[in-house]
C-alpha cells in the first residue's frame, strides 16, 4: 500500500473543523420551564461529554468524510501481481513488419510468436492485432469477445514492408487504445528490437498505467549485415562521359570482407568493381561513366554476395538522360550586355543543364513558351501585343519567369505578369549616397542561399516597385525592394529591380553573381524540387499552390495509380512507402522518376539495450518493479492498483449518510424550538 | 381503617376531565365520614366534658345543682358541643403553581383539594371561606354559612389563575385583618420560600387559637427530577435560566429538596402546625384521608 500523492494527506488536519463545531461552538440547549430554581446553583456544567455522546455518530461521519477526501486525493494504491489482478483485460498482439524484419526469417518467427501469444487469450477477453511500421496498422477491430481464429488470420496476413519501424508511434497507439478501452492491456510485441526504432525523446515511449508490455524478440545474437548505404548520382545527365556515380558500402556487425559492387542500369550491368569493406566500416566505390540513351532510367547499385538481408544489398536510383533545358532570354533589341553576363554565369556551371536562347523582345510575339524551363525578361520595357498574355498563361500553367527592371522599365506603370506598381526609378548620385547596398535579405530563399545575401554589391540604379502582395526577398538600404517573388497560378515570378549588366550595379563583378544566377535558374527551372532518390515513408511534394489545379498522376512500382481522382487534383503531398520507382506526371506536363529505397537506418540491426527495454516497460509502473523479459514472469510482476475511485465512492456514501443524519438532527432541533 | 381498593382512589388526572369543581368535590368527598370537626368552644350538647369550679360572674344556668347538693360546692358542668366551625382556605396561585410534568398542574391539584375541603365544610354546616393569593390577595370570599356559600367559594377557586411570584408576608398580614373568629386555616402552596420565613409568617395565626394546616403541594418532577440530558431550566416566576446536568438534578437537587421538606415539616411541628406533603400524582381522596388521620383526636 502506498500513495501516489502523499502530500495531500496533510489535508487530514481539517478534521479539527468538525471537532470544533461539535465541541467548542456555543451550545444551544432547549429551555424547559421549571417551577423554581431555588435549589439549583448557577455554575458551569461541563456538558461537553454529553454533547459528544449525543452527536458521536455525526462527528465520526464528518471526520471520516474529511479523512476519505484527503485519502482520495493522496491516490492510494496497492501492489497486485499481474496474475492475481483479475478482471477483464485486452490482449494486444503487435508484429513488427518493418524493413529490417526481412532479415533472414525474422518476420516468420515474429508471426509464430504472435500466434503463440494468441493462445493466452481467455474466453470473453478482447483482442486486437497491430502491424508496426512507420505507422501503426490496425489489422483488426478490438473484438469482444475476440475470435482467436480471426486474430491468427490477421497475423498470417502480415507482409513485410519497406517502412522504418517507429516505437514512438507504437507507444502512442497503445496509449490511445488504453484510453479508449479503459481496461488493462496485455501487449505482446514480436520485434527485432532495433535500437534505431527508438524515438529521439524517451518520453514518447511512455505507456499507460494499466499496460503490461511483453517483448518477444526475434533478434539473433549476431546479425552481420552489409548494405549499400548511399548512392550519389545526378538526377539528370547531359553528358554521359562526365557522370560520376558514387556508392558507399557499409557493414554492421561485420568482419572485414570483399564485396563486388555492380552498377546496373535498366537491369543491365554496366560495370563491376571489387571493394574491400573494413570491419564495421564503410567503403566507397566510384563509377565514372554512365552510358545511357535519352530518357528516364532505373539505376541500381548492388553488392554481391548477398547476406541475410538481401533487400539492402541493392540501392535504386533514378536518372534522366536529357538535353540541357532551354531558357528564353528576352532583351531589347540592340542591348546584349545583360545577355553576355547572364550567359557567362549560367554556362560556367557545368551541371546546370540550361541552354540560354536569347531573343529580342520585338521578335517574341508568337514564340511558343512551353518548351522553356523558364523565361528571363531583361529590362524589356514595352512588350509586343499578346506576349504578356502568353507569358501570363505560361506562368499560370507552372512556368517561371525572371524579370529584371532597368531604364526601359521606368516608363511602365506596372511590372509585366506580376503586376506590381512601378513608382519610378531610384538613382544614387555622387552628391548623394553614391550607391545602395542590400540592407535585408532572406538568406534561406533559394535564390540567395549561396549568394551570401549579395553582400557588398553596389546598386546605382533600381526601379522603385510597390510590392503589394508580393513577397520581398531582399531590400536595399533605402528600403527599395530589390528582389520580389510572387506566385501566379502554378508558376512563380521573380522580380529583380535592377539589371544584370555592370551599369546599374556591380553585381556581375562579384563572386555572388554566378551562385545567384545558378540558384535562380535551378529554382525557376524546378530542378531543386526534384528528389529522385528518397527513403520509404518520405513525402513527395505534388504541388505548391493550395488551390486545386490540373491532375497529377502518380504510378507506383506495381504500375498502379494510388491517387484517386480527387487526390490527383487536390493532394499536395504523396507518401511513398515501398521500394522501387514511382513515376510522376505533373500538371505542367513534366515527367519525373523517383527511386524509393528503404531507410538505411533499418539496416542497423543493433538491438535496444535491456536496461532501456526495462525502463520502457516500467514507464507505467513503479520504479522498483522487477523487470523480466519472460512473458510468464511479466504476468506475475507487481502492478500498482489505484484505489482513489473506491475512496471517492466511500466519500459519496459517507456524505449521503452524514447529510441524512445531520438533517434529522436539525429537524428535531427545529421541532423542539417550535 | 377501611380497606383500600383500587377503585377507591381517583387519579387526579381523571378529575381534570370534570368541568365543574363542585362535581369534583362531590366525587372526592363521597364516602367520607362527614361532620367530624370538633368545635374548640364548649357549648350545649349532650356529651359531658368536665366540671369547673364556679367563679363569680359565671352563668348560674350552667351550675350542676346535683353536685352542689351532694358536695355543697358549686361546679359548672361543661359539655363538648357539636358546633359550626370557620374554615378558611388559603390558595397560593403564584406562577410556580402552574408547573406540571404529567398533565395536571399543581394549581389544578390545589383547586381540587381546596374545593373538596370546602365541600366537606359545607356538608357539616361550617362557615367556609377562601383567600386566593400570590404576592398579594387576589380574591377573598368571607366565611359564611349562608345559602349558596359553597358555590361562591367553588366559583372563586375555579376563577383562580396563576399570578406572579409568591410573597407570604403581604397576604398573611392582609388576612389577619379579616380573621375575626377562631377556626381552621388551611394553607395550600408549594412553599418555595425558606422554611423559617414560611413558619414565621403563618405562626401568628396559630397564636390566635386557629388550627393551622399546611398542605405542601409538589409535582413529582420537583421532588425527584429526571433529566435525560443537560437542560436549560427557566424559573417560571423570575424567568432566570440555569443549565442543569442530569447528575446535579439527581444528586444535589434531591438532597436539597429533601432537606427543605424536612425542615418545613420540623419547624411546622415545632410551631404546632399540621403539615402535609402532597404530590400531584397521589389520589386526592388518599390525600384527604391522610389529612384526617393527622387531625384524628385533635378536635
Amino acid at each position: 500500500m502506498g500513495f501516489l500523492a502523499p502530500w495531500f494527506l496533510a489535508g487530514a488536519v481539517a478534521i479539527g473543523l468538525p471537532f470544533w463545531i461539535h465541541l467548542l461552538r456555543q451550545y444551544r440547549s432547549t429551555p424547559h420551564p421549571f417551577s423554581s430554581l431555588m435549589f439549583f446553583e448557577r455554575r458551569t456544567q461541563s456538558s461537553i461529554k454529553h454533547r459528544r455522546l449525543r452527536y458521536l455518530l455525526l462527528l465520526s461521519l464528518r471526520v471520516a468524510l474529511l479523512l476519505l477526501i484527503a485519502l482520495a486525493f493522496a491516490n492510494p494504491f496497492v501492489s497486485r501481481s499481474g496474475a492475481t489482478a483479475g478482471g477483464p483485460k485486452m490482449l494486444v498482439i503487435a508484429v513488427d513488419n518493418s524493413f529490417s524484419m526481412r532479415y533472414d526469417d525474422h518476420l516468420a518467427r515474429a508471426k509464430q510468436q504472435a500466434m503463440n501469444a494468441v493462445s493466452q487469450l481467455h474466453p470473453g477477453e478482447r483482442g486486437q492485432v497491430l502491424a508496426i511500421g512507420s505507422r501503426v496498422h490496425f489489422l483488426t477491430q478490438p473484438l469482444e469477445p475476440a475470435d482467436a481464429d480471426q486474430l491468427k488470420a490477421a497475423i498470417q496476413s502480415i507482409q513485410p514492408s519497406d517502412e522504418q519501424s517507429s516505437y514512438g508511434e507504437f507507444a502512442r497507439a497503445l496509449r490511445t487504445i488504453a484510453q479508449s478501452s479503459r481496461i488493462p492491456l496485455e501487449v505482446h510485441f514480436a520485434t527485432d528490437l532495433q535500437k534505431s526504432s527508438l524515438p529521439p525523446a524517451f518520453a514518447d515511449l511512455r505507456l499507460g498505467s494499466d499496460t503490461n508490455l511483453v517483448f518477444h524478440s526475434v533478434a539473433d545474437p549476431k546479425q552481420p549485415n552489409w548494405m549499400v548505404e548511399s548512392v550519389t548520382a545526378p538526377a539528370k545527365i547531359y553528358d554521359p562521359k562526365k557522370v560520376r556515380v558514387q556508392a558507399v558500402i557499409a557493414g554492421m556487425g561485420t568482419e572485414a570482407a570483399k564485396r563486388t559492387v555492380s552498377l546496373v542500369l535498366d537491369g543491365k550491368v554496366l560495370e563491376t568493381k571489387p571493394v574491400d569493406v573494413p570491419a564495421n566500416g564503410p567503403a566507397s566505390v566510384e563509377f565514372l561513366s554512365l552510358d545511357s540513351p535519352h530518357g528516364f532510367h532505373k539505376g541500381e547499385i548492388r553488392i554481391e554476395p548477398n547476406d541475410a538481408l538481401r533487400e539492402d544489398d541493392r540501392f535504386d536510383f533514378a536518372i534522366e538522360r536529357t538535353d540541357p533545358h532551354p531558357v528564353l532570354f528576352l532583351h531589347p533589341a540592340g542591348q546584349d550586355r545583360d545577355e553576355l553576363f547572364y550567359r557567362s554565369a549560367l554556362e560556367s556551371v557545368s551541371e546546370a543543364g540550361f541552354n540560354l536562347e536569347p531573343l529580342a523582345v520585338e521578335q517574341a510575339a508568337n514564340q511558343s513558351l512551353s518548351k522553356y524551363a523558364f523565361v528571363v525578361l531583361s529590362d524589356v520595357g514595352m512588350m509586343p501585343a499578346g506576349l504578356e498574355n502568353s507569358l501570363r498563361a505560361y506562368v499560370a500553367g507552372g512556368g517561371s519567369l525572371l524579370i529584371a527592371l532597368g531604364i526601359h522599365s521606368a516608363e511602365l506603370t506596372r511590372v509585366p505578369v506580376s503586376n506590381e506598381a512601378i513608382q519610378g526609378s531610384s538613382y544614387a548620385s555622387l552628391s548623394g549616397s553614391r550607391f545602395e547596398t542590400v540592407a535585408a535579405a532572406d538568406a534561406e530563399h533559394p535564390a540567395l542561399r549561396r549568394a551570401n545575401k549579395l553582400d557588398g554589391v553596389k546598386f546605382y540604379q533600381v526601379i522603385r516597385v510597390d510590392p503589394g502582395p508580393s513577397r520581398v526577398v531582399a531590400r536595399l538600404t533605402n528600403q527599395v525592394p530589390l528582389l520580389l517573388e510572387k506566385q501566379v497560378g502554378e508558376g512563380r515570378v521573380l522580380v529583380f529591380t535592377s539589371t544584370f549588366d555592370n551599369i546599374s550595379n556591380d553585381l556581375p563583378q562579384h563572386n555572388s553573381f554566378v551562385p545567384f544566377v545558378e540558384e535562380t535558374a535551378r529554382y525557376l527551372g524546378a530542378q531543386q524540387d526534384i528528389s529522385t532518390n528518397v527513403a520509404a515513408g518520405s513525402y513527395i511534394e505534388l504541388r505548391s499552390a493550395k488551390d486545386r489545379g490540373a491532375a497529377i498522376d502518380v504510378t507506383d512500382p506495381d504500375g498502379t495509380h494510388p491517387l484517386s481522382l480527387k487526390d490527383a487534383t487536390a493532394a499536395q503531398t504523396f507518401q511513398v512507402t515501398r521500394e522501387g520507382f514511382y513515376e510522376i506526371h505533373r500538371a505542367n506536363g513534366r515527367q519525373e522518376f523517383v527511386a524509393v529505397h528503404a531507410d538505411r537506418r533499418e539496416s542497423d540491426l543493433t538491438p535496444v539495450p535491456q536496461e532501456t527495454l526495462d525502463l520502457w516497460r516500467n514507464t507505467g509502473r513503479g520504479p522498483d518493479t522487477p523487470s523480466s523479459q519472460d512473458g510468464s514472469a511479466a504476468q506475475n510482476q507487481a502492478r500498482p492498483w489505484s484505489l482513489w475511485r473506491y475512496a471517492l465512492l466511500l466519500v459519496l456514501i459517507t456524505a449521503i449518510i452524514e447529510s441524512v443524519l445531520a438533517s434529522r438532527y436539525l429537524s428535531v432541533e427545529k421541532e423542539v424550538a417550535s | 381503617m377501611q380497606p383500600r381498593t383500587p377503585t377507591r382512589f381517583i387519579d387526579p388526572a381523571l378529575l381534570a376531565g370534570i368541568s365543574h369543581l363542585d362535581l369534583v368535590a362531590k366525587t372526592v368527598v363521597d364516602g367520607f365520614v362527614a361532620g367530624l370537626h370538633r368545635s374548640p368552644d364548649f357549648g350545649f350538647s349532650q356529651e359531658f366534658a368536665e366540671y369547673r369550679a364556679y367563679t363569680p360572674g359565671d352563668d348560674l344556668r350552667h351550675v350542676d345543682w346535683n353536685v352542689y347538693a351532694r358536695t355543697g360546692r358549686a361546679y359548672l358542668k361543661r359539655y363538648r358541643g357539636e358546633t359550626n366551625s370557620q374554615l378558611v382556605l388559603m390558595l397560593d396561585t403564584s406562577a410556580s403553581m402552574g408547573y406540571s410534568s404529567h398533565g395536571i398542574t399543581k394549581l389544578d391539584y390545589s383547586r381540587y383539594l381546596a374545593v373538596s375541603l370546602a365541600y366537606l365544610g359545607n356538608l357539616q354546616r361550617d362557615a367556609a371561606g377562601v383567600i386566593i393569593f400570590d404576592d398579594d390577595v387576589r380574591n377573598y370570599v368571607q366565611p359564611s354559612t349562608r345559602q349558596g356559600q359553597f358555590m361562591r367559594v367553588a366559583h372563586a377557586i375555579e376563577q383562580a389563575q396563576t399570578g406572579t411570584h409568591t410573597d407570604f408576608a403581604k397576604p398573611f398580614i392582609h388576612f389577619q385583618q379579616f380573621l375575626r373568629r377562631r377556626g381552621i386555616v388551611v394553607v395550600i402552596s408549594d412553599f418555595y420560600e425558606q422554611p423559617e420565613v414560611v413558619i414565621k409568617t403563618v405562626e401568628p395565626l396559630r397564636y390566635r387559637g386557629n388550627d393551622l394546616i399546611l398542605f405542601h403541594v409538589l409535582d413529582p418532577q420537583e421532588i425527584r427530577p429526571k433529566l435525560k440530558e443537560p437542560s436549560l431550566l427557566v424559573d417560571m416566576e423570575t424567568d432566570d435560566a440555569i443549565e442543569v446536568s442530569p447528575e446535579y438534578a439527581k444528586e444535589e437537587y434531591g438532597s436539597k429538596i429533601d432537606a427543605h421538606i424536612s425542615a418545613l415539616k420540623t419547624k411546622a411541628n415545632a410551631a404546632n402546625i399540621d403539615y402535609c406533603l402532597l404530590s400531584t400524582d397521589r389520589p386526592l381522596d388518599d390525600a384527604l384521608r391522610e389529612y384526617f388521620l393527622i387531625r384524628k383526636g385533635r378536635l
